[in-house]
């Protein structure tokens, strides 16, 4: 059984470990010259105060290695592609070839064979995905530093999370296949699925894995202040900032309404916007997940699509033994 | 004959895909040693049958059991003992054969890959050839090496000739009858062709509609069967014994009877009936109610 699950799946086996090589190495040539910009390690450049040698290398990071985030971006797929390609065609290529009736009337029963494909091909997907996480940790390391790990082009590529992704792909896949009993439709049902997933996720419930921290100041006379949203820091530039505001002296939020006509009667009185909103009393707020919360957050994103995906399989299995086929 | 002598028996086994019985009420017994055709028209539920009887499916209403087991039940030891060859013998074709061998030995214990290698060598089949290079009737006797060499108890076979060309038929039949004197196995085959079935079976079910409609040895279905010929008559058919068909020219009626050889009525001409007449008035029956069903069955 061992044998025959290599056998079968070999050709993916060698395309996407082909892939995550490529990636690899590319990323490895590419990151030597960005972590030889800081020979100290990113963390003495930050904060404002920082040395002559610290903002050549941060202008170079920016110019030289720029396209880095949409090439991470990019990359988000790629947990997509090795959970899929193992995942689409484990049961729908034996119902396209009639070879089910081969494969389960050896005497190997058919939750064996299944238990021995999903764990196997399972474990390769995350292992797969796990090392080109690793390398992409490696290789975003000092701009983690600079500028925090939450973005989408660290976040949903680095750590833990991409296996979990691999494993909901491959899950999903599986399960389209199961149903279609076809694998390139299965493929873009999966596709669909994925995106679909990532997309809420990512957008609406990530933010919200632990309780925002708050903070709320008053507007200082000097602070750069917009009349939409206050560009407030929270002291750090790798917090993640969910949302920004204005209270007025009492505390009462300020809509967008409010804060544009204060702006408008600001430039009336010919007086900076933040010197008008310190002369009355209006605080600004941030809601922001902390910088160190990165690993929580990363659980618990993992646990999510690992969640999914076990509950996908148990379908799959579910299918198996009611013996549909 | 105690249970273990049945190769293979079910007892109002049914089969129904969402709102569509595949196979209904169908109870019958196959004693062990038989060489048992499945016949009846495409559709008629053979293949779902077969796959009833090695596990593929699970049944919907009823019970089979094949050697005193339930295949159901999907246990190595039942899968060990049945060997299947699905319709158009379906293999992996990018293996090579030597690949499929591999196959076979790592998933069945009682793997004989000398038995695979010679009968392949006999056949002139490279070893290192991939399956899909190879011709249908090659593939073909490939996929019953690989399910001969599981040394089953019960060989099933789903329309194993049907996409071969007639010297590969021959080629296919010679080996798995040469098999099966060597063997002695049980084995069941469905076809839709009637002429071949006299030579190599001693056994033979009907299936029609999804129901089984004829069920036993040939030597005895054929004594219980025969054919009377007499003046012309449309009204009650019944007295002489079951009347399977009735077919009418201009002054005769012929009737096929299964009366167990009873003295025939006065001005009827009684004859023996042969294999393929038999077989294609069952498969001409139109669909039956389930009175009728009972009587056959009972």
């Amino acid at each position: 059984m061992t044998w025959l699950t290599w056998r079968q799946h070999r050709a993916e086996m060698y395309t996407l470990g082909l892939l995550v090589a490529a990636i690899a190495v590319f990323l490895l040539a590419v990151g030597l010259p960005l972590h030889s910009l800081f020979p100290n390690g990113a963390s003495q450049c930050l904060g404002i105060d920082v040395t002559e040698a610290c903002s050549t290398a941060i202008r170079r990071l920016n110019e030289e290695h720029g396209y880095a985030s949409k090439m991470l971006n990019l990359f988000s797929l790629v947990p997509f592609l090795i959970g899929a390609f193992f995942g689409a065609p484990l049961v729908a290529r034996e119902m396209e070839a009639g070879t089910w009736q081969f494969a389960w009337t050896q005497s190997v029963p058919r939750m064996r064979w299944l238990a021995v494909k999903l764990g196997a091909l399972g474990l390769a997907a995350a292992l797969f995905a796990g090392i080109f996480a690793a390398v992409v940790t490696w290789y975003r390391q000092p701009m983690d530093v600079l500028d925090g790990r939450f973005g989408a082009d660290a976040f949903d590529v680095e750590g833990l999370a991409p296996a979990g992704y691999a494993l909901f792909a491959f899950a999903v896949a599986t399960a389209a296949g199961a149903v279609l009993r076809r694998s390139l439709p299965a493929l873009a049902v999966a596709l669909g699925a994925f995106l679909a997933v990532r997309v809420f996720v990512g957008g609406w419930l990530r933010p919200n894995y632990q309780e925002p921290q708050r903070l709320v100041e008053l507007v200082a006379a000097g602070d750069p202040a917009d009349p939409g949203n206050p560009r407030m820091s929270t002291g750090s530039a790798a917090d993640w900032t969910i949302a920004t505001g204005y209270l007025d002296s009492s505390g009462r939020p300020l809509s967008l309404y409010d804060a544009v006509t204060m702006y408008s009667a600001a430039e009336k009185e010919g007086v900076k916007f933040s010197a008008y909103l310190h002369e009355r009393g209006v605080q600004q707020w941030v809601e922001y997940q902390p910088t160190g919360r990165f690993w929580t957050f990363q659980l618990a994103e993992t646990a999510i699509f690992v969640g999914l995906a076990a509950a996908l399989l148990a379908f799959v299995v579910w299918r198996f033994k009611r013996r549909v086929f | 004959m105690t249970a273990t002598e049945y190769a293979l028996r079910t007892d109002g086994l049914g089969k129904r895909y969402r709102k569509v019985w595949a196979l209904r009420d169908c109870s019958l017994a196959v004693p062990a040693g038989r060489v048992t055709a499945l016949v009846g028209p495409n559709g008629a539920g053979k293949s779902t049958f077969l796959r009833l009887v090695v596990g593929l499916l699970a049944p919907t209403t009823g019970s089979v059991e094949v050697l005193g087991e339930s295949p159901a039940t999907n246990t190595p030891q039942v899968l060990s003992r049945i060997g299947f060859l699905a319709q158009d013998h379906p293999l992996y074709k990018h293996f090579t054969v030597a690949e499929l061998l591999r196959l076979g030995r790592s998933c069945n214990p009682r793997f004989d890959q000398g038995l695979a290698e010679r009968r392949l060598a006999q056949l002139e089949i490279p070893l290192d050839r991939k399956a899909g290079a190879l011709s249908g009737g090659q593939q073909a006797q490939v996929a019953l090496a690989l399910a001969l060499a599981k040394r089953p108890d019960l060989l099933v076979l789903d329309e194993p000739m049907a996409s071969l060309d007639p010297v590969a038929r021959l080629e296919f039949l010679q080996a798995l009858m040469g098999a099966v004197a060597a063997d002695g196995m049980t084995v069941l085959f469905s076809s839709h062709v009637v002429p071949e079935l006299e030579r190599v079976c001693d056994h033979l079910i009907v299936l029609n509609h999804s129901r089984v409609t004829l069920a036993g040895d040939i030597d005895s279905l054929v004594d219980e069967h025969r054919l009377l010929v007499g003046p012309r008559t449309t009204g009650d058919l019944g007295r002489a014994g079951t009347v399977v068909e009735a077919t009418h020219s201009e002054r005769h009626t012929t009737l096929l009877v299964r009366d167990g050889g009873l003295p025939a009525a006065p001005g009827w001409q009684a004859s023996p009936v042969g294999l393929e007449d038999l077989v294609l008035a069952y498969l001409r029956r139109p669909a039956r109610n389930d009175v009728e069903l009972a009587e056959v069955s009972a």
